[in-house]
């Protein structure tokens, strides 16, 4: 007869073509065995989290120094002529650092190429500031300096700090920072200060970040070092336009320094990712 | 105990589809076993109104035009005096949404809870957790299901799934797999060449459904056997990439592509061949190899999803989703093929037609739609606190969404009063009086 049917009754199969004699809803040991969760953890350590994040206030010392340096322009503490001849010495400096830093030829066709670009840049530049000048004339001030915050903000949300994210563009990025520096520029008096200001615009948002990045990739342990003489400077130069703008700079500083690492690693234990075979296979090679 | 069902979906005749045939083969079913079953539908193009399909199935095509990818916009309250006036004509007691994707079934589903009517929910595929999509839309799917009484799912992985997205009650959900109409996929051995062995690949040519492990397999299988071809049905996006591969190997003899092929076609094609071939990433059940099986050929797939729990070993070969794995299954198939090891197609023809039946699904489903017309009713109270687990915010704001529905829902009752909507006629009665029972021109 029916002798002890629930020891002989088989292990529950996870099919659907047999009738295993338990009703539709019948939910077995197993349900939910084949799920795994936080596969693809990465553990992070404070202090190295902390030097990463130089990378972003790279950035960020960018935007402030290029604001500093309108506000000294506009208080005739800097002049034009000054400016254009320090950022052309920095930037010849930096021509040479980077090509010797990757070990390229001297005298290589690129030079002579890079060369007729700076020439052509100049010389546009120089003949469109006059139209630059009168540019915003009928515009107010305040909408300026608020167009301006936008784009330099732009320029950091959509800059590449070295990651493959999708809101990375680099072209965005650049062309915010330009159109920045162009609102600004329609601000100043003469010529002369609006061409000197783009320039030093183009060399800090497109040329910088090549030499920082190739630094970074040879030099590792020069990042500290360029973070606190940058630091160092956009402190003195912000402080000497605005008490309150250097205050802000380095609640700013410390915020994005030590506060995010430690929010970041505080946030981990909290991570839930679930995986399973419900997921969409990836293709292995 | 028989029921009044009302079947609610974006997808149903005449577009044709996986979600489509079983609303429709469902419905007939049931039917068939004394219920009354009406479906619920947007507007296709012109057809706009209430058309009957065979067996007295009444279809509403609501005048509601679909927006995006064949679903209506999504509105929450507007759709309410329609569906409210639907289920009381009709006297419905059991609502049955399907299919995740459709806006106008979790609408209804969400309609008939505020007026207190059983609702149940089919969900036929898996979704992610991860991209912004997936949050979003199961952040839906929890308040929806939070009001739901029942769900159903066509596979185990899809319960797992479902339950996860959902955060309900395993005990909630019902494991009902789909089915296929065996009668129409039936095997023929005049169609097959003698000489050949085909591999027929029946699917859409798009990422998902694994067309570039196809490309990648395709010449591999044609230049370690001579005597095999393909036959690929379908079109896509990818198509390219396989007429690609096409040219640089110099197979033109040896694949056929026939583009999209008709759903009343498909059968012919599978019965030229001796072994289908799945490439798919993702899937809940995936209906395809049961009609191939049906008609008698080897099943070849790759082991995603519900895959591996729709066929026995003997009848399918799986695969890891990786070209050297596919190819390895596919040697296999083709080996037993040669040696005439496989089970014979009339053997799995019989065997698909004694387990995928739609009438074992209609019983299965009846019996979820007892159990749930059995259960005690809901209060308002207790239904708004189900939808206040969803989440911090996201409770509140559902709540909100319910308590909204219920006054409009009150609204609706004063404007146009319950005992003014006059009901619909029963067809069943309709068919009481033909086929059986008392012959009234006699009696009367």
């Amino acid at each position: 007869m029916a002798m002890s049917c629930d020891r002989s009754r088989k292990k529950w199969q996870k099919v659907l073509y047999k009738d295993q004699g338990v009703s539709d809803n019948y939910v077995d040991e197993s349900f939910l065995e084949e799920m795994k969760k936080n596969l693809h953890i990465r553990t992070y350590e404070f202090w190295a989290v902390v030097r990463e994040s130089n990378v972003v206030m790279h950035q960020i010392y960018s935007v402030w120094i290029f604001v500093a340096v309108y506000f000294h322009m506009r208080n005739f503490v800097l002049t034009p002529q000054f400016l254009f001849e320090m950022s052309s010495a920095v930037t010849i400096v930096g021509y040479i650092v980077n090509f010797v830093i990757l070990h390229e030829n001297a005298l290589t066709k690129s030079r002579w190429k890079d060369g007729k670009t700076m020439g052509i840049f100049l010389i546009l530049g120089f003949s469109l500031s006059p139209i630059l000048m009168t540019l915003t004339k009928t515009i107010s001030t305040d909408t300026i300096y608020a167009m301006t915050f936008f784009m330099l903000l732009a320029n950091l949300l959509f800059h590449d700090y070295g990651t493959d994210a999708a809101i990375v563009s680099q072209a965005f990025s650049l062309n915010a920072a330009i159109f920045a520096s162009i609102c600004l520029a329609s601000r100043l008096p003469t010529t002369w200060h609006a061409f000197s200001l783009v320039t030093f615009a183009f060399e800090l948002f497109a040329l910088w970040p090549i030499l920082r990045r190739n630094l970074k990739i040879h030099f590792p342990r020069l990042q500290i070092i360029l973070s606190f003489l940058l630091g160092s400077v956009v402190t003195v130069s912000v402080a000497t336009v605005s008490s309150v703008a250097v205050v802000v700079f380095l609640l700013l500083h410390l915020f994005i320094t030590i506060l995010c690492p430690a929010w970041l690693i505080r946030l981990q234990p909290y991570k839930n990712n679930i995986h399973g075979p419900w997921d969409e296979a990836v293709i292995k090679q | 105990m028989k029921h009044s069902i009302c079947m609610v979906s974006d997808f149903f005749y005449p577009n044709i589809g996986g979600v489509e045939s079983h609303i429709y083969q469902l419905s007939q079913c049931l039917i068939e076993r004394g219920h009354k079953v009406i479906v619920v539908t947007h507007a296709y193009g012109n057809r706009s109104g209430i058309r009957y399909l065979s067996n007295g199935l009444k279809v509403y095509y609501l005048p509601i035009q679909p927006v995006y990818n064949q679903c209506i916009l999504p509105t929450v309250f507007t759709t309410l005096p329609v569906i409210r006036n639907i289920l009381l004509r009709e006297s419905i007691n059991i609502v049955h949404g399907h299919s995740a994707f459709s806006a106008l079934a979790l609408e209804s589903i969400f309609h008939a809870r505020t007026m207190n009517v059983k609702a149940v929910f089919t969900d036929h595929s898996l979704f992610g957790f991860a991209d912004l999509s997936s949050i979003l839309t199961n952040k839906i799917l929890k308040f929806s299901l939070a009001g739901v009484n029942h769900a159903i799912c066509v596979s185990h992985t899809c319960k797992e799934n479902t339950v996860l997205r959902g955060k309900i009650d395993p005990s909630d959900v019902s494991v009902i797999p789909n089915a296929v109409d065996a009668s129409i996929f039936t095997p023929t051995s005049t169609e097959r060449d003698p000489e050949k062995i085909t591999i027929v690949v029946m699917s859409r040519l798009v990422y998902r459904k694994g067309a570039d492990l196809l490309a990648s397999v395709i010449p591999e299988i044609c230049s370690r056997h001579s005597d095999v071809q393909f036959i690929i049905g379908g079109d896509g996006p990818k198509r390219l990439a396989i007429e690609e591969v096409r040219e640089h190997f110099q197979l033109h003899d040896r694949i056929r592509l026939l583009g999209t092929v008709g759903h009343s076609a498909v059968r012919q094609v599978l019965v030229r061949g001796d072994i289908f071939l799945n490439t798919s990433l993702t899937e809940a059940f995936c209906i395809a190899i049961v009609e191939a099986a049906s008609c008698g050929l080897q099943v070849v797939s790759t082991s995603v999803g519900g895959i591996p729990e729709v066929l026995p070993p003997d009848m399918i070969q799986l695969a890891e989703p990786s070209a050297t794995s596919l190819v390895e299954s596919l040697d296999k198939a083709i080996a037993k093929r040669r040696n005439c090891q496989l089970l014979s197609p009339d053997g799995a023809h019989d065997w698909v037609r004694k387990t995928y039946t739609w009438q074992n699904v209609a019983e299965r489903t009846e019996i979820v739609y007892d159990k749930i017309s059995a259960a005690t009713e809901v209060t308002l109270a207790d239904r708004l606190h189900r939808y206040n687990k969803c989440g911090l915010v996201a409770g509140k704001i559902f709540i909100f969404i319910a308590a909204l529905n219920y006054l409009l829902l009150i609204l609706c009752n004063w404007i146009s009063p319950v005992q003014n909507i006059d009901l619909a006629i029963d067809c069943r009665k309709l068919r009481r009086l033909k086929t059986g029972g008392v012959n009234l021109e006699q009696s009367s």
